[in-house]
This record gives C-alpha cells, structure tokens and sequence, in this order.
C-alpha cells in the first residue's frame, strides 16, 4: 500500500497546493525584479538560507532561487537541531549573526542540553524542533531580510566567462541559465543543492529520481559540473518511516523531559519561546530480535542496502545496524515533529525496506504494535563534489566565484550546512567587494575544523561533526563562541549587527574584570588548598592544565 | 572581598538583563608553546677533542647557573672555564668552557648558553643528562634550532631558501636514527603501549560524544581507566630500569648491498681485517644481516653485511632479503657492490634501477641517500676496463682477491664518513635516548592528570597529550584512527 505510486499521489497532492511558478518574493518589494545581482545563492536549504542571509547582511544585493519558495527552511530528515558537537556549530553560526539558532529558539518544543555530566567543552545544545513552525519562521525571516530577493526557478545551467588573470581558476562564473531559458546575472554565485544533484529516492526495489520526496532533481546542473570537470563522487543517506502518534502506547515506554530551564541557542535569546511545562516530550523503544529476523530475512528486497555506495557510519540504517552489530537491542527514540503534528519520528529507524515490510518490522517494537505507518522511510542516493576542489573560503579551484556549500560538499546534518552556509555567503560578497576571504581556523571554531577537514582531506563517507575532531576542544566551547567569532565577523566582514557586537563586547569586558579580580587574589598554596580543598595543587610542575 | 568577588562573577555570568545559565571563560585561542628552552648536541659525534652543547630558550640562563653553581653567569659572549656538576646530585661532570648569550643577540634570537666539554660520550652523555633534570629543559626536535632562528629573524632570504632542505635533511638523519633505535624491543613495547592508549582515547572520545544518547555498552569508561592504569604501570616500570631499551650502537651505519655474489661478504672481510662473514662462490651465502664494528679511514663505524637482493628464494633467504632492505632504510651510507664483468644481468640491472638510482643525490622526492658503487672483480675484467655503460654513475673500481683500488675506495670512504659524522643532527644514540625518555615520561605524567581529573572533556586533554607524547615516538594517533576504533567497536548514531 505505501508503493513509490501511492507516494507520488501524495507528492502531487501537496504539488496542488497554491503554487505560484516564477513568483517574486522580496524583502523589498516595492523594487522590481532585477537581472543583475551581487550573489546569487541556489538551494533554499539550510545552506542556501543561511548563505543568502549572510551575503545580504554583508551588504550584497542577494538573490536566492529555490525550486519552491513553500519548501524553504524545510527539516527534510530528523526533527531536532543541534547535539554533542552540532550544538557548538549553531552557537558559531550564530555568534556571526546566523539564521538557525535564532529560528530554533522560536520553533523547539523540547530543549535538551546533552552531556550536562561531562564538562562545558562537551556540552552538546540540542532541541526537538516543530517543523512547520521552523518553516514559517525561516521563511518570515528570509523573506524580510533586506537585500534579499526570493525567486522560485531551476537552475540548468551556469554563464561563464573569461577569467580574472590575477585569481587561479579556468573562467568565472557570471549567473545562471534558468529552466525556462532566461538568465539572472550576478557577480558570485553559491551552490547549495544539497541531494538534488541526481537525487535518486529508494524504497525496496524501487528507485525514483528525486532530490526529496516530493521534489525534482537537478540533472541539468549535475551535467554542468562535470563538463566543467569537478571530479563527482556519490553518497547515500536514509530517513525513517514517520508513525501517527495517537496510534502508538506511549504509556508503556521510557519518557524523556526536556530541561528546566531551556537553554536557547542564541546568544541574542533571552530565553525560547516556549516554557519547559508546555514542552513535548520524547519517548525511547528499543529493537529486538523479530526486527533483526526482518531484515535479514528480506537483504534481497534492498537495493539501496547492497549498493557500494557510502553512507554514513554514525548515522547508520536499521539495516546496517542489525549486520554490523547482530544480537543487539538498538535504540529507538521516538520523537514528536511539532506542538500540532501528528506524526512521530522514530529516530534510530532509518530503513529503506518496501513500504509494506517496514510497516512489520515498526510493529514488533514495543509500544508501537498498534503504530500506524504515514509515510514509509526511504534512502537518497547522490552526487556530491570532492571538497578538496575547493578552498577554505569554500569557492572552487576551477571557476572564480563559484562556492559551494552543504551537503553539496558531503556533509550531512543541518548544523553542518548552516555552517558553511554561513561561510559561503560571507566570502560570495567579500569576492565581490573584493576584500580578503574570511576564513575561520581550527584554532578558532569548529566551522574551522569542519572546513579544514574537508578542504584538506576530502571525505568518503558523509562527514559529521564530533567533538573529536576538534584539536583544540577544551578552548572552542559553545560559550565562548560569541568571543572568538563575534569581533572577527563584525570588524572585518560586517555581517553581525551592532546589538549582537555590544552584547558580545559587555560580556567580554564583564568577564575580563571577572578575570582580573579573581587574579589579583593571592594566598600560599596552603591557605588555597584549605579554602579550596578538592582542587589539587601541585607546585612546581608544569600540568596541562595550566594551560587552560 | 569574598563576597565582592562573588557578585562580580554572578553578574558576569548571568548577561545584562535575565539569568543565563552557561558560564565562561574569557580564554582565547592557546598560543603554540615557545617558551620551552631546548638543548642538543651541535657538534658531530665520533672521535673528537671537544664537543658542543646548546641550548635555546629563556631557561637558558637558569641551565647555565644550574650545571656551573655556585658560579653566576659569565659575562655575554666571552668564554669562560667552569666546572660543570649535575644539579641534582651535585657530581662533577666536566671542566668546560661555556658561553652565555643572552637574546636577541643569539644564533636563534633567544637566550643561548653553550658547553664546550670534552669530546668523550661519557662526558656528552653526563651533560646531556644534567641539562634535560634541568625544569624547563627539553631535547630539541629535528632542525628546531634552525626553525626558531627563522622565526625570530635571524637568517636572512638566502638562508631561508636552504632552510627547508636543511631541515628536511635533519629529519630525514633522525628518521633513520629513531627507525634505528625503535627496531628492536622498544620498538615493540612503544607500538603496543601507542595502541592500548588510542584504544583507551577513542573509547573516551565515544563515551563523550556518543555516550549521553547513543546506546554505549555499559562500562566503557571503567575500561578504559583500567587500561590507562595499567599503561601506568607498564611505563613506570620501564622508565625505572634504566637498563632496559635500545642497545647502543655508535657510529656511522654503513650498510654494504647487492645483488647475490657480487662479493659483498668479501668487502666486508676485506675492510675490517677479519673474517666476519662465509664467503663462498655460491650465490646467497649471506642470509642475515651481519654488523661489525671497524674503524673505517679513522671514523667509529658499524658495518653490516647483508643477503644478497633478489627475488623468489627460499623463505630463509627470502627474509634475509626482507631485513637487508630493512637496514637500507637506516643506513648512513650505503656501499652497493655490483659485480663489475656482470653488470648486464637482470640482477645486477634491478639492483641499479632500486637502490642505487633512487639513493641518488638530487632525486626528485629528496630522500637523497649517501651512496658509494663500487663495481668489484675488477681481476675478471679485460684490460680496456668494464663495459662503457653510458648511465651508469660515478663508480669505484675494486678487486677484493687482489686488493687493488683499496687505497681509492678508503679516501671515498673518509670523505663520505667525514660529511655523515660532521652532521650534528645524526647525533649520538643517547640524544635519542633522552628524547624517548622526555616523551615516555611526559606521556606517564599525562596519564596521572587523567586518572585524577574529574572533569571528562580536561581527563580526555589529558589522554590526547599522552597520546601525543608517544606519536612522536611511533607516530599516528590522529583523528581518523580515533574515529575508526569508535565505529569499530560500537553500535554508535541513531
């Protein structure tokens, strides 16, 4: 019953929905749609947002063309932002005036700060966020950013041009061909199609070309840069199927409540929107041994389980999970998707199985026997370009003004595409203004390690970031954001605004104060180790920790 | 004052207006450390009247009172004699002349001192001691006097243009020496202390970035702690005795080489006076690696007779071919002997194209190797010399029946000698000693922080610190192996 056609149906339901083709949507609308613009951002992603929105606040006249404006800010996979690692991503995405950690604290309903037991280097930021509500939020956002022009259209194509003597690179690019054979022109322009470069939908046997469920692919562009000779490498990832929540027994299973208080993501959030009574919670199952016989017993059934092609190692499918580690109970949490929704992501149940299997294996879970399947889980496989062909400003080797950012790049998670996101536009408008690139290091952020990793090693498999890629973890916390990347983003770049830098610049003098007082305080190491007697105080001897 | 203090730090951590829960810390990015004060070695090792020691850095100074108490500092650049005792044990090492050179007016820019002593090992080796018991005091790094002068400006553009092959060639002299002194039981026991203590930090970093909602096995950490404890022990009690670790082997490496029966065995016979190895005229008589110390031209030097290379033998021969090319790798110098009135054959044809033209000077990757060819049997030839073979390089001829062309190849081998142990970076063994001692030791110290901090995310510095210190005995360790051993051994992502 849930086969690829009866997708499709749906897929076209939701087509039927007021649509609008070509529409213009501007933050300014009195302004007519120009051909000309400073950076043209594609992919209304969370790359794409972010990037178009930061290029606008550097000053750029920005447009960003998206295939539906009504898909913008759209959560395509998991319903949560952030976690152990992603969670330092969101605070420097926003220490530079970013999108997703501000929309977050408007849109969660149920915040978590993970490893709260471990130390503040670690601490992981992370909410269960309402899909619809995070949608409308970015596109309120988005579409009242000024300097930002939102047009709907495929891009098939690139205008190139000769290339500046004095930059590498084999030409430039100078705006893009759309579907219906018009050309925008700008001066930079950021790639940002996360799957939809030969997107391709598997469910069992069935494949179906698709960036998302519901959405075209982009063959066009995918053509494009391979002409152009990006070397293209593929990747999967999956999602689970989503249950209808009244149908579950909740009442049987481990319930998992949010903090008190929440903790927001921004560091403009005096608090989030929502008070920690009004908060969803999370429920967590576990797997058995039936779920183990089901997939075995159906490998022939999964296309996208035998494909060579890489996924994710810590993201991994049911699938995978059950033939790595057999004979094991795997966590499933299930998630709610927003205050009104009624629908349950289960997280930990990425299964690309037909439709009719995964509805099976759902109901052996305990809690779920009753679970009713609303829409199955399905794989995305796609083309991704090896981010060594681009430099830590994220714009190509080969063609001047060309970035690319996202899952474009082969990275997964949103927190990762906001990231470069971020990074993209900033350096899209820098190029034009001609002004240095902004890059961060490693030593400055966790943008630093995900970019530097990338630019300098590639990545085989969809890259995500830990905690233990960051050399210098104990110094890049989530706290400490605003300090290392708020001035740098304000005074070479300016695309932070003057409240976030005055709020940053009292935090930094507060704390240097702090500091000075507790330094100006001086007793032997006797009296300290009776005033403080669980510190250890060693004399003499230089331990790491006095590093710190 | 308790009190003020009290409501500054509150108000700091709770922003302008509303309570925010997360507290900070001003810190910046770490700054690379180059406060350290490093010593070595500067003259070349072998026989010599006097030997010179370094040192860089701002404990310099304190280094120089240390091994000279009660003395004060010398006055700036001129030269005075002192008596030099270990600063612990207060015993005698040497009478020496020292020279301090306060900074910036300095090789390196920094605070220099430098010990002139006596040229004995002994000696070098009581001081070396003395100033690595000195706090601060650490041996230098491949080539880090050299990166330190540049970064405080004292070579000018020409200089710098030499800099990265000197220091590439620095390197590439301690990579053989440290090849050297870790083959063998070190060697062994360093590679499995480096791998217990990845396993340890990769289930660490699992537990941190992984352990709060992921399903972790339970006891991971406690795992972990009992394997970083009994790293602990292990090293402990290796650094206690001190007479375990390498076997000290001084002198140039010269290492002789070829293809089978091309008379190897007979040069090494010829060249230490003695009969060290079975000569026969059946091809792979040599089947392991035979070292003899001789004095060659006047320097101390270890020469090593090897298996003939070639392929497809018997297992034995097989893997004397294996170690042969193994102590290739460490050699100083190389003597690759090729039967002169056979230079056609394919043995004699490999040999040339993979050892001799990559050990060349000026190959491309510049791993440039010392070299000597020497074509042997001259007797065999006929009178108008071997064949004039157009690539072949700049060669010595030599009969080891009739002793002809000796006398040549020992003045090449005084001059080669001479450049290999003129090189003070090649250094004597016990620098090399010393620097896995630093390491070992600065890797146990970092394992006590771990066992006693209580905070994961500094326990786990502390761990990658260690982790460190040893990589720089056996290198790896990096993120990727980390990750690896994580999605190995657990079940970790939703």
């Amino acid at each position: 019953m849930f086969s690829l056609r009866n997708c499709g149906l749906w897929v076209a339901a939701s087509l039927t929905k007021k649509r609008l083709t070509l529409a213009r949507f501007s933050g300014d609308s009195a302004a007519p749609l120009a051909t000309k613009f400073d950076v043209i951002v594609i992919g209304g992603g969370h790359a794409g947002t972010e990037a178009a929105a930061a290029a606008a606040r550097c000053g750029s006249r920005t447009l960003l063309l998206t295939h539906r404006v009504d898909t913008i800010g759209q959560m395509s996979c998991n319903p949560s932002f952030g976690g152990i690692g992603k969670g330092h991503l969101m605070r420097e995405v926003d220490a530079l005036d970013g999108l997703c950690s501000r929309i977050c604290d408007q849109s969660g309903v149920h915040y978590k700060v993970l490893n709260r037991r471990k130390g503040p280097a670690v601490w992981g930021l992370r909410a269960q966020i309402d899909r619809k509500l995070y949608k409308q939020n970015m596109q309120k956002e988005i579409l009242n950013t000024p300097l930002l022009t939102v047009q709907e259209g495929a891009v098939e194509d690139l205008i190139l041009t000769e290339p500046e003597p004095e930059y590498t690179g084999k030409c430039r690019v100078s705006g893009v061909v759309l579907a219906d054979g018009s050309t925008v022109h700008a001066e930079s322009v950021v790639l940002t199609t996360g799957t939809f470069l030969r997107g391709v939908i598997v469910i069992g046997l069935e494949m179906h070309p698709a960036g998302r469920l519901g959405d075209q692919p982009s063959i066009g562009l995918a053509h494009t840069l391979e002409k152009l000779g990006f070397v293209v490498g593929r990747l999967k990832t999956g999602t689970p199927p989503r249950i209808a929540k009244e149908s579950i027994n909740f009442s049987i299973l481990n319930k998992q409540t949010p903090d008190n208080p929440s903790i927001p993501f921004s560091f403009i959030s005096e608090t989030v929107w929502i008070k920690p009574e009004d908060q969803l919670p999370c429920y967590l199952t576990h797997t058995n041994p039936k779920v183990d016989e089901i997939v075995l017993e159906n490998l022939h059934l999964n296309s996208h389980i035998k494909e060579t092609t890489r996924g994710p190692r810590y993201c991994p499918s049911i699938e995978s999970k059950v033939l790595r580690f057999p004979n094991r109970l795997h966590q499933v949490w299930l998630e709610p998707e927003g205050m009104d929704s009624d629908l349950i992501y289960p997280q930990g149940l990425s299964v690309t199985l037909p439709a009719e299997l995964q509805e099976k294996m759902i109901t052996c879970i305990k809690g779920l026997e009753k679970a009713k399947m609303i829409q199955p889980g399905y794989g995305v496989q796609y083309d991704y370009l090896d981010p060594r062909q681009i430099t830590p400003s994220l714009e190509t080797h080969l063609v001047q003004r060309l970035f690319f950012a996202g899952q474009i790049n082969g990275t997964t998670g949103y927190e990762e595409a906001a990231a470069q996101g971020v990074i993209a536009g900033i350096n899209a408008s820098l190029r034009v203004k001609r002004k240095p690139p902004f890059v961060v290091s490693r030593t400055e952020g966790y943008i630093g390690v995900l970019i530097d990793d990338l630019t300098t090693l590639g990545t085989n498999e969809p890259y995500r970031m830990f905690t233990s890629r960051a050399e210098f973890r104990l110094s890049l916390r989530p706290d400490n954001a605003d300090s290392r990347l708020t001035f740098r983003g304000y005074k070479e770049v300016g695309c932070v605004s003057q409240q976030r830098y005055e709020r940053a610049s009292w935090m930094k003098s507060s704390l240097e104060e702090g500091i000075s007082v507790l330094k100006s305080i001086e007793f032997s190491s006797s009296k300290w180790k009776k005033l403080i007697p669980e510190a250890s105080i060693s004399i003499g001897k230089s331990l790491p920790l006095s590093h710190l | 004052m308790w009190r003020g203090l009290w409501t500054l730090v509150a108000r700091a951590a709770r922003g302008p207006r509303s309570p925010r829960p997360c507290t900070r810390q001003g810190s910046g990015v770490p700054v690379p450390g180059s406060g350290t004060t490093i010593f070595a070695l500067s003259s070349g090792h072998g026989r010599c009247g006097i030997a010179v020691i370094r040192t860089s850095g701002p404990a310099s100074g304190h280094a120089l009172r240390s091994l000279t108490a009660p003395r004060d500092l010398p006055p700036a650049r001129s030269a005075c004699l002192r008596l030099l005792s270990h600063p612990r044990s207060g015993e005698p090492l040497d009478r020496a002349l020292v020279l301090w050179f306060p900074g910036p007016q300095s090789f390196t820019g920094e605070d220099c001192a430098e010990f002139h002593v006596h040229g004995g090992p002994a000696v070098v080796s009581g001081v070396l001691q003395a100033l690595g018991s000195v706090p601060g005091l650490r041996p230098a790094e491949a080539g880090e006097f050299t990166r330190r002068a540049f970064a405080h400006g004292k070579l000018s553009l020409t200089e710098v243009e030499g800099l990265a092959d000197l220091i590439h060639a620095e390197t590439e002299a301690q990579r053989r020496q440290a090849l050297r002194q870790l083959d063998g039981e070190l060697g062994h026991l360093c590679h499995g202390w480096a791998g217990t203590l990845t396993q340890a930090l990769a289930h660490v970093e699992a537990y941190i970035d992984f352990g709060e909602d992921d399903n972790l096995e339970e006891g991971v950490l406690e795992q972990a702690n009992s394997e970083v404890r009994e790293l602990q022990l292990a090293l402990g009690a290796h650094l206690r005795d001190a007479r375990r670790g390498q076997r000290l082997r001084s002198g140039a490496h010269v290492v002789v080489a070829g293809p089978p029966n091309a008379g190897k065995s007979s040069l090494v016979n010829l060249l230490s006076r003695k009969p060290v190895s079975i000569v026969s005229p059946e091809p792979g008589t040599t089947r392991d690696v035979l070292e003899t110390p001789v004095d060659l031209a006047g320097f101390p030097a270890l020469l090593s007779d090897t298996a003939g290379l070639r392929e497809g033998a018997g297992p034995v021969e097989q893997e004397g071919v294996r170690r042969a090319r193994e102590r290739l790798e460490q050699a100083d110098l190389i003597l690759a002997v090729l039967d002169a009135s056979d230079l056609a054959s394919p043995s004699s044809r490999n040999f040339l194209d993979t050892v001799v033209a990559p050990a060349g000077a000026g190959s491309p990757n510049g791993n440039s190797q010392r070299l000597l060819l020497v074509l042997n049997k001259s007797d065999l030839l006929p009178p108008g010399g071997p064949d004039p073979s157009p690539n072949l390089r700049p060669h010595l001829l030599l009969s080891c029946l009739t002793g002809e062309g000796l006398d040549g190849l020992l003045e090449a081998l005084r001059k080669e000698l001479a450049e290999v142990c003129g090189d003070p970076s090649t250094g004597p063994p016990l620098l090399t000693r010393a620097r896995h001692q630093h390491h070992l030791q600065g890797c146990l110290d970092a394992l006590g922080h771990y066992t006693q901090t209580k905070d994961l995310a500094l326990a786990a510095e502390a761990l990658r610190l260690a982790r460190g210190h040893l990589a720089r005995i056996t290198g790896g360790g990096g993120t990727e192996e980390i990750l690896d051993i994580i999605f190995r051994d657990f079940c970790v992502g939703k």
